[in-house]
């Protein structure tokens, strides 16, 4: 049975990619700050906060009493949005180390691990605001460009060991946290991305889920939901 | 728990490197010694050799000490006279990571 690892998996789109993963027949270690509540025989929650480097060490070391590790999936992240001048440095340093630090770190683990194996399949996840260069959320769009950056080079390191490092890149998806976010907002990010109607879990789901299910994709390789222009 | 040696410890990554080299096509590394250069154009490693040996030594050095440790750690790279620049700087580094993890 393959092994996960999946950042994020509290809630929203982390929680749907761990239950898609056991429906295939993955066992799934789930890293989350928050407490998880998803009960299934092959899935084991970690408290982990992906942000401290130590953190992730102790839980991948678990993890790895138990075999190997298969795929890796960083969807822990987070988003706010200010206008560049008014983003306090704490907030953009948050981002950073969540969405790029946190990253960097499980990747680091567990890529250590897949080259040991000589195999393994690294997704990071990232936004259509990058290529789109948002107004309105510099700091976030820079964390996420940053992680960018890093799926290229892991992806061109790794490869000759056989580790594939891929990103994938969404635009809002229905989950409580756009919820929050003003509807008119959505509506011209939705519209500009090509998908005026939004993007629901399910969809976000069956798009990453071709990472593990499509294992000819190319290494490197940053794919988008929508069209971007 | 038992000491993890220095000569266990060159025994660990020549078997390594032989092993290596094997995998890479470079069969200059099965005789590797003390004086072999792990980095550098002297080197038969490239710089992705060096961080997969680092990877499965480390897997190696928890099957035969009972810990695991990070080779590349922040002071092995702060320091002077690099760990990984002969297989025997290495071997040093390594069981005083060990000796560390151990206590």
């Amino acid at each position: 049975m393959p092994v996960a690892i999946i950042t994020g998996s509290s809630r929203g789109l982390g929680r749907a990619l761990a239950e898609s993963l056991l429906a295939d027949g993955w066992t799934v270690h789930g890293f989350a700050r928050s407490p998880q509540t998803l009960a299934h025989p092959h899935f084991q929650a970690h408290a982990v906060d992906v942000g401290q480097e130590s953190s992730v060490q102790a839980a991948v070391t678990t993890v790895l009493a138990a075999g190997r590790i298969d795929l890796l999936i960083n969807n822990a992240g987070a988003a706010s949005m200010n206008a560049l001048l008014l983003t306090p440095a704490a907030t953009a340093e948050a981002l950073m180390r969540v969405n790029y630090l946190g990253t960097l770190h499980c990747l680091q683990a567990v890529g250590k691990v897949m080259v040991r194996q000589r195999a393994g399949l690294v997704v990071n996840l990232t936004t259509v605001v990058v290529p789109l260069s948002l107004a309105g959320e510099a700091a976030y769009v820079a964390s996420k460009a940053a992680v960018e950056a890093l799926t290229k080079v892991a992806a061109a390191e790794l490869q000759s060991q056989g580790v594939r490092v891929n990103a994938v890149g969404l635009g809002p998806v229905d989950t409580d946290l756009t919820r929050a976010v003003g509807a008119d907002k959505l509506h011209t990010l939705n519209r500009r991305i090509g998908r005026p109607q939004g993007t629901t879990l399910a969809e976000a789901v069956a798009f990453i889920a071709q990472e593990w299910r499509t294992p000819s994709l190319a290494t490197g390789s940053i794919r988008y939901l929508g069209e971007l222009t | 728990m038992a000491t993890f040696t220095r000569d266990a410890a060159v025994r660990l990554i020549l078997v390594r490197l032989a092993r290596l080299g094997q995998e890479l096509g470079k069969p200059v590394l099965a005789q590797a010694d003390e004086q072999t250069r792990l980095f550098g154009e002297a080197s038969p490693l490239d710089s992705i050799g060096l961080v997969t040996l680092m990877a499965d030594l480390e897997d190696d050095i928890h099957q035969a000490a009972g810990v695991w440790v990070t080779i590349a750690d922040e002071k092995a790279m702060s320091r002077l006279t690099s760990p990984f620049r002969r297989v025997g700087l290495l071997a040093d580094h390594i069981v005083e990571l060990v000796a560390t993890a151990q206590t």
